[in-house]
């Protein structure tokens, strides 16, 4: 077999490992029982949409040369890369959100913990020991 | 000397060391203050050294940082019907003796809140010209921002009017809280004034305190911080 030979053959495992972790992704999706319907949709359409590209790189290729991207491999990493983007801004959202309740319950918990001077050692204004 | 219960709130994070003598410093000026420290989940042996005392203790079960202490304190003060909230360092930088002013600017001078500032005067002993620097830039960017006539942005001691605290809200969990307080000082319109306080650079506390690079830590808190 020559170089180009496995190339050619080469194309197919590669197709089958990005539909495998397709659906392992998918799987993880939809084991989730609080998953709410219209999530469950996207992530299908999600799914559907990925699976489509895999199987059929030139119609990203031909998209993508219209709206003047060289080749579909491009256009798809600018589309990760604008998702990623966006997804570091909702995750960071998200540990601001939790932060905030983490600070309220801590504040809560020494409010609720507070030692007062009057109960333990007496206001008399003295350093005790 | 007032009537009105006075609460001076102390955010402390492993300051054993000179905390004792900052209470007692404290408590010997006026013992008719009500001193809450807030322990921010401190490593050493600050809530020990606290406890010597006839103060208020109250303990983060996580660390969150000054900010969030000083909100802790102040909401505890309030609730215990606090008529004027101080906010006072635990590094023994300040001095008690300035606290009396301030409180007395608040009760009789008409202001909603008294602010310490170090550059009112005279120039600060001991403070490095980087550090002036850095600090009068913050200032600058501050007072452009806020519309305050402020000298100094980043000073800790503050006296407020109960009334007036309850409307400020503090986010900022960490050191950005200090030019969050002056926004909010700025959006409820509250009447300010600034006091020539004393700080006292010591070794303990430079070496403690805010560092210049933390510049950028603050500017970097604040652009990203939760907006309300």
């Amino acid at each position: 077999m020559t170089l180009n030979e496995i190339g050619r053959y080469g194309g197919i495992p590669i197709k089958l490992v990005l539909i495998l972790v397709l659906l392992v992704v998918l799987r993880m999706f939809l084991v989730q029982k609080s998953l709410v319907l219209i999530k469950r949709l996207v992530a299908l359409a999600v799914f559907f949409f990925l699976l489509f590209l895999i199987l059929f790189p030139h119609v990203s290729t031909r998209v993508a040369n219209v709206v003047g991207v060289g080749r579909g491999v491009d256009l798809v990493f600018y589309m990760a890369d604008v998702f990623f983007l966006l997804l570091i801004v909702a995750l960071w959202r998200r540990s601001m959100t939790l932060m905030a309740v983490v600070t309220r319950l801590s504040r809560e918990i020494a409010l609720q913990n507070a030692s007062n001077p009057c109960e333990s050692n007496g206001r008399d204004g003295k350093e005790t020991s | 000397m007032t009537d009105l219960s006075v609460w001076v709130v102390i955010p402390a994070y492993n300051e054993a060391e000179v905390l004792g003598q900052v209470l007692r410093e404290l408590l010997d000026y006026d013992s008719s203050y009500h001193v809450v420290v807030v322990d921010d989940t401190s490593t050493d042996d600050t809530a020990a050294v606290v406890r010597r005392f006839p103060v208020h203790l109250l303990r983060h079960p996580v660390n969150l940082g000054q900010g969030a202490a000083l909100a802790t304190g102040i909401e505890y003060a309030l609730r215990a019907k606090a008529e004027i909230v101080v906010m006072f360092d635990a590094d023994g930088q300040m001095c008690p003796k300035d606290i009396g002013v301030l409180v007395d600017e608040v009760v009789d001078g008409g202001v909603d809140v008294a602010l310490g500032s170090r550059f009112l005067n005279a120039s600060p002993k001991g403070m490095s010209v980087i550090k002036k620097l850095t600090l009068r830039l913050a200032t600058k960017m501050t007072r452009l921002v806020t519309g305050l006539d402020v000298t100094d942005t980043h000073n800790g001691l503050r006296a407020f009017k109960a009334q007036s605290l309850r409307k400020c809200v503090i986010t900022q969990n960490r050191m950005a809280h200090a030019s969050e307080l002056l926004s909010e000082i700025a959006r409820n319109k509250l009447a300010y004034r600034e006091v020539p306080v004393t700080i006292r650079y010591t070794s303990y506390s430079k070496a403690k305190g805010q560092s210049i690079s933390n510049a950028i830590n603050i500017l970097f808190e604040l652009l990203t911080g939760a907006r309300k």
